[in-house]
């Protein structure tokens, strides 16, 4: 498997859509396109191995899972995990005859991922940078004060001259990192024996790195220790019941429901007790 | 009395779009989404004001720094466009108080876009779609690309309509009491799903073994799996959890460290020739 000049170009004008911030806008871009499962599609179709790509982009995306960057700060770039990343591990697991669906395909896939998105914070801080100028070019059509220049200026900043700062961040890594490709894998293939201390411990990163992901999570939903109970709840209905995701979210729902029956009755509970006492009723109080 | 100026359907539609598409398009950390800002008002305030001193002085209203979170945040966008035409009508709006509705706003709804889109609607759409690409069938892309697009699009349409109609009570309605009650159940199903792809989509095992004759020998995992199936998964996630919350240490810093933990624990120790980690591969 080998990326051609063609395809390398395409894999780069995807990164620039799918960057935060890219030129696919925020919902299309970023949360769509650049979710490295999507990108495992996009992925599959440009390099001919849709199933593989899905595969890899599937393995990344749980390390992924809730990547949220509050205040623009990134602990991941996802143009570089989703458009570098994906075709690099689809490269690695053809060249070194893995099978696709194995854990040593995914635990790379993840490893890799994780290695580039590291990497491509570098990306992001790049663009966020170059683009401060072409702000500066808005804010002198704003301070100006002709209406006409305004009108024409500031969707030129939004939309056409951004893409500079991503030709410069996003499309010319992506284009030269796939292109080298093939001959990074093969090196590794070479200096880095499958046995040795190195491999085995990026496969074993691999695997604990998706605990990162759902910790990342679980620092957004759980906030008082017995939210752990909820958590241990559905976890065991997976390890130990079996389930999976969509039962699990059922049951889920299921619970949520009697919650959402409780808190509705504890937030009317002022209500009910004032109509309470409006009929003169002691007994009823109690409820 | 001059007739109450109205802006157009097409003037809020070209502003919705605007938004939705450029608000973060040309981002930096100085001024992170205001040009999107500046450009979604642009329709409106062309369209609203007569003369053009009139028209730069209203937009110059939105060249203070916005930021939240930029999907729930079109409700903003949608309540300035209200707040905008009341001024141009006359109303006693000036550019304080719109800026102090708009920076009052973009801090909480930042955090309850983060957590409830961000946080919990797509890793459940996503937990979905991992379980629907397994073997690599495009069903699952697919199915997270509608849903998740066409989901949005109306749920920023409608948050931008509401943000435009019903002005400052919008957004009281998601912070209200029977709301809190909708929110933590979101949550609770979110923390009940998060858990399952902890136990689904994580695999760790240990592979510390230690033989003691020819009829005795000790497997930690078995022991582990006695005490809770996938308890490593449990305990992981716990310690990055951890690590992140109680000890305030950065995701980036948390990789790290499992890479450390990952080293150490594949060295073969001494003696009893065993690793705590051993993926066991060959090329």
């Amino acid at each position: 498997m080998t990326i051609s000049i063609f395809q390398a170009v395409l894999l780069g004008i995807f990164a620039c859509l799918a960057s935060l911030p890219g030129m696919g806008g925020t919902t299309i871009g970023n949360y769509t396109l650049g979710r490295p499962l999507v990108g495992g599609l996009v992925v599959g179709i440009i390099l001919g191995n849709l199933q593989l790509g899905i595969i890899v982009g599937a393995a990344i995306q749980v390390v992924y899972i809730a990547l949220v960057t509050p205040g623009g700060t990134v602990s991941a770039d996802v143009r570089a995990v989703t458009y570098i990343g994906i075709p690099l591990a689809m490269l690695s697991i053809s060249a070194q005859g893995l099978d696709p669906s194995s854990d040593a395909a995914t635990g790379l896939a993840a490893a890799l991922g994780a290695a580039v998105g590291t990497l491509g914070t570098v990306l992001f801080y790049g663009t966020a940078t170059l683009n401060l100028v072409w702000q500066g070019i808005g804010w002198k059509a704003v301070e100006g004060g002709r209406w006409d220049n305004i009108k024409k200026t500031i969707p030129m900043v939004e939309t056409v001259l951004p893409w500079v700062s991503h030709i410069l961040f996003s499309f010319i890594p992506t284009v030269v990192i796939c292109m080298a490709g093939p001959t990074m894998v093969d090196l590794m293939k070479e200096y880095l024996p499958m046995d040795g201390l190195a491999m085995k411990t990026l496969f074993t990163v691999g695997s604990l790195l998706p605990a990162v992901g759902v910790g990342i999570l679980c620092k957004q939903v759980i906030t008082k220790p017995l939210d752990w109970v909820t958590f241990a709840v559905g976890f065991l209905l997976a390890a130990v019941m079996g389930c999976n995701l969509i039962a699990s979210a059922i049951i889920a729902v299921f619970f949520a429901l009697i919650n959402f029956e409780i808190q509705s009755v504890k937030t009317n509970r002022p209500a009910l007790a004032a109509q309470a006492a409006s009929v003169d009723d002691d007994d009823e109080e109690d409820i | 009395m001059a007739e109450l100026k109205k802006t157009s359907e097409s003037a809020r539609k070209a502003s919705f779009l605007h938004w939705i598409y450029g608000n973060l398009t040309c981002f930096s950390q100085e001024h992170m989404q205001t040009f999107g800002y500046l450009w979604a008002m642009l329709p409106i305030v062309d369209e609203l004001y007569e003369s053009d001193d009139e028209k730069v002085e209203a937009l110059r209203t939105y060249t203070t720094f916005f930021n939240t979170e930029p999907q729930i945040g079109t409700m903003v966008v949608g309540l300035t466009v209200g707040l905008e035409e009341a001024r141009a009508n006359g109303e006693p709006m000036d550019a304080e108080t719109i800026n102090g509705i708009r920076a009052g706003l973009m801090g909480p709804l930042a955090g309850l876009g983060d957590s409830i889109i961000v946080g919990t609607f797509i890793p459940i759409l996503l937990g979905i779609a991992l379980g629907l690409s397994t073997g690599g069938n495009p069903l699952g892309p697919i199915f997270y690309i509608v849903a998740w697009n066409v989901l949005m699009y109306f749920g920023m349409k409608f948050a931008y309509n509401q943000g435009y109609s019903l002005g400052g009570s919008a957004v009281e309605a998601l912070v209200g009491p029977q709301s809190a009650a909708l929110r933590s159940s979101i949550v609770m199903v979110g923390t009940m799903v998060i858990g399952a792809v902890a136990a689904t989509w994580i695999n760790i095992s240990t592979s510390f073994a230690v033989e003691f004759g020819a009829d005795s020998s000790f497997a930690l995992q078995n022991t582990l799996d006695g005490i809770m199936p996938k308890a490593l998964n449990f305990f992981f996630v716990w310690l990055c959890w951890w690590l992140m919350t109680k000890k305030k240490i950065s995701p980036t810093i948390v990789m790290l460290i499992l890479v450390i933990v990952a080293l150490v624990g594949c060295i073969t120790i001494p003696g009893i020739n065993t690793s705590i980690f051993n993926p066991g591969l060959s090329y």
